[in-house]
């Protein structure tokens, strides 16, 4: 076997509750920082962690799960360029820490949202699927519906939104019909939302 | 060797496309290469035997054989024909209007896999794989929809909405996966139902989903927006019919009707309130579709095959009534520099004289009123309406005068004369192919309003291959 995929399947064996909270975490650095650079190491971590999920899943077929982490990786780098490319200001200076607008109000949203999903896997059981696994489900669909939901001047983090909201539905889909067709549309998916979002996002001209 | 007539109409236009992209300099060679593809696939569905085998060279063709891909089957049937064709002529018809609006765009060879995708969703059974057809044609169309640069929040939203609609979509399969195992738990059909609603709800913009419209029409380039709303929302018109057909269950739900008629009174009342405020043009295209989309759920929620024809009859007037409105919309907002608020459309219609006719007459069937195929459809939703509840008919129709007012308003603007002081403003170099375009649907519009009886058929005859409502 492959030794990156032996190691994610050990991973996967250990590190799944540890993942969903890696999940929530990272989300909540790309929603509470602006600086791009900062949340395209987010979104690296909350692929990476995506991808732990998924290996429990697809755990006789680990290259699926891979495959999802590079597909979400790509995005990353495609949304970063795109981000650098429409602030072009920033190009040149070092990294820096700048929050979001509305941090207080983001923090009460995030936390809220949270407890939500909290109570939501508590009370609503999600057939067929581990408790941890619909747990990450519920916190990915807040944290997309708080990222859709955010009137932001960059269309990136709506992407972002939309991708969580595809990865909970991956998760909860794929655990119950591991299929191969169903799994190359969604990373299909995936790429075009990739795409189309970094698309808008250099097309766009500031109002 | 066989060719099944699925994989044919699915992959002709992806070919195209792929040839198109590299053709893009000219623009005339990709709007007449995509409409001539369109129309022949058209009439392909349309005229063909199912079972037949037609040789294409070294291939036998036969339309009706299905196409497995990994056990899955996309197979031509009966009742995709017309509906196949629906879409195939439309986005033949907006081609050739994209021709002079559009160009070296990426529309025609982005807009020819979409129609290539929505012709699969017609043909595969499976409402998960529908779904996910649906959501690639939906972000796809964000390509042409921002390709002139401005504000984009229009493509972002369409986007976040077709996604949202989709965990409904995907979880009703495996609902009704496990209800075959378990027929005795109805709580599975319940469930399904209810995230089936809420799904179809989102993709046709009912009330309180409906944002996405007005913001796509304010935002996306003009031609585009009239292709997703006839082309894409009439694929997922149809994607709805094909599962009340399949889920029969669905439709005998004691609630279908009063659920489906509160919902399109609902849309029609807000659509039409919202409408007649507007003075922006690209947002009372929104809500014109709002009204019209409402109306389609009203007529469906008479549970007959007369309604369901009513519905069909509606969305077949969409294109040429949109088609109109996008030309002069085009136009208009081309000589506003790329604004349609009011404070910039002020007396545009002394400069564009034929687009603000073209914006007129289409939003004049948009509304439903006469002459236009629209009014017909209307007119004998009202009808129908009137015989069992002579209030709600009243309701439906103040949704499509909340439109008609709205139009009136934007004329009004469009027609003010310019103050003495303002700069003249130089009138638009009108292409005589687009005059002749305009002149062209004004005249089908009113030949369809005055002879409706030919698209009546065609509705009635699409009305009767779904057999739902059938005693």
């Amino acid at each position: 076997m492959n030794p990156v995929i032996l190691w994610l399947n050990r991973l996967a064996a250990f590190a799944s509750t540890p993942a969903v909270v890696g999940i929530f975490l990272s989300g909540a650095a790309i929603y509470l920082i602006a600086e791009w650079r900062i949340r395209f190491l987010a979104q690296i971590a909350q692929y990476f962690f995506i991808g732990i999920l998924f290996a429990r899943i697809f755990d006789t077929r680990l290259e699926l799960a891979l495959l999802k982490i590079m597909v979400g990786w790509l995005i990353s780098g495609a949304f970063l360029i795109s981000a650098m490319n429409r602030d072009e200001s920033v190009r040149g200076q070092g990294l820096q820490m700048q929050w979001s607008s509305n941090v207080p109000f983001r923090i009460l949203s995030l936390l809220t949202m949270t407890v939500v999903a909290l109570l939501g896997a508590q009370r609503y059981v999600l057939p067929f699927i581990p408790a941890d696994l619909a747990l990450a489900c519920y916190l990915l669909v807040v944290l997309a519906l708080l990222f859709i939901g955010t009137e932001e001047e960059h269309p990136v983090l709506g992407g972002v939104g939309i991708l969580n909201l595809l990865a909970a539905l991956d998760l909860f889909y794929s655990a119950q019909d591991p299929g191969l067709l169903i799994t190359g549309m969604l990373v299909i998916v995936n790429l075009l939302v990739g795409l189309a979002i970094s698309y808008i996002t250099v097309a766009e001209v500031a109002e | 060797m066989t060719l099944p007539g699925s994989l044919f109409v699915i992959g002709l236009p992806i070919a195209l496309a792929g040839v198109l992209m590299l053709l893009r300099r000219w623009t005339a060679l990709m709007a007449w290469s995509a409409a001539a593809a369109m129309s022949f696939l058209g009439v392909l569905v349309t005229t063909a035997t199912l079972n037949v085998a037609y040789p294409i060279g070294p291939l036998n063709l036969y339309l009706g054989r299905p196409f497995y891909l990994l056990g899955r089957v996309l197979v031509i049937e009966p009742a995709d024909r017309l509906p196949l064709a629906f879409i195939y002529f439309t986005a033949a018809g907006l081609f050739v209007i994209a021709w002079r609006l559009l160009p070296h765009s990426n529309f025609f060879p982005i807009g020819l896999v979409m129609v290539a995708l929505l012709g699969a969703v017609l043909m595969v059974h499976q409402v998960v794989y529908a779904a996910l057809l649906v959501e690639m044609a939906a972000i796809l169309a964000v390509f042409p929809l921002h390709e002139s640069g401005g504000r984009a929040h229009g493509g972002l939203r369409y986007i976040a909405y077709v996604t949202l609609a989709l965990p409904g979509l995907m979880i009703t399969q495996l609902l009704l996966e496990l209800f075959a195992i378990f027929p005795a738990d109805m709580g599975l059909l319940q469930t399904s139902t209810v995230l089936l609603g809420i799904s179809f709800a989102i993709l046709l913009g009912a009330v309180p989903f409906q944002s996405w419209l007005s913001t796509v029409a304010t935002d996306g380039s003009p031609p585009v927006v009239t292709f997703l709303f006839t082309v894409h929302l009439g694929t997922v018109w149809f994607m709805l019919l094909a599962y009340l057909q399949s889920y029969a269950w669905l439709g005998r739900q004691p609630l279908f009707e009063p659920l489906f008629t509160a919902l399109g009174l609902l849309m029609m009342i807000v659509g039409g309130a919202l409408a007649a405020s507007q003075r922006r043009m690209g947002r009372l295209v929104g809500y014109a579709i709002l009204v019209d989309n409402g109306a389609m759920f009203v007529a469906l929620g008479t549970r007959q095959t007369a309604g369901l024809a009513l519905t069909l009859m509606m969305l077949l007037a969409r294109p040429v009534a949109l088609g109109l409105m996008t030309i002069g919309l085009d136009g208009l907002r081309q000589l506003g520099g790329g604004d349609d608020s009011a404070t910039a459309m002020q007396g545009m219609a002394w400069s564009a004289p034929w687009r603000t006719v073209a914006f007129l007459v289409g939003g004049v069937a948009m509304a439903g009123f006469p002459l236009s195929l629209g009014f017909a459809a209307r007119w004998g939703l009202y009808r129908l309406m009137a015989r069992q509840d002579l209030f709600q008919a009243l309701l439906a129709l103040s949704g499509s005068a909340g439109v008609m007012m709205g139009l009136v308003g934007v004329i009004r603007t469009l027609l003010v004369p310019a103050s003495t002081d303002a700069k003249p403003r130089a009138p638009l170099a009108e292409d005589p192919v687009v005059l002749v375009l305009i002149i062209v649907l004004i005249g089908a519009t009113l030949a369809l309003g005055l002879f409706p009886q030919g698209a009546s058929r065609v509705a009635l005859e699409m009305a009767e291959s779904f057999t739902f409502f059938a005693p």
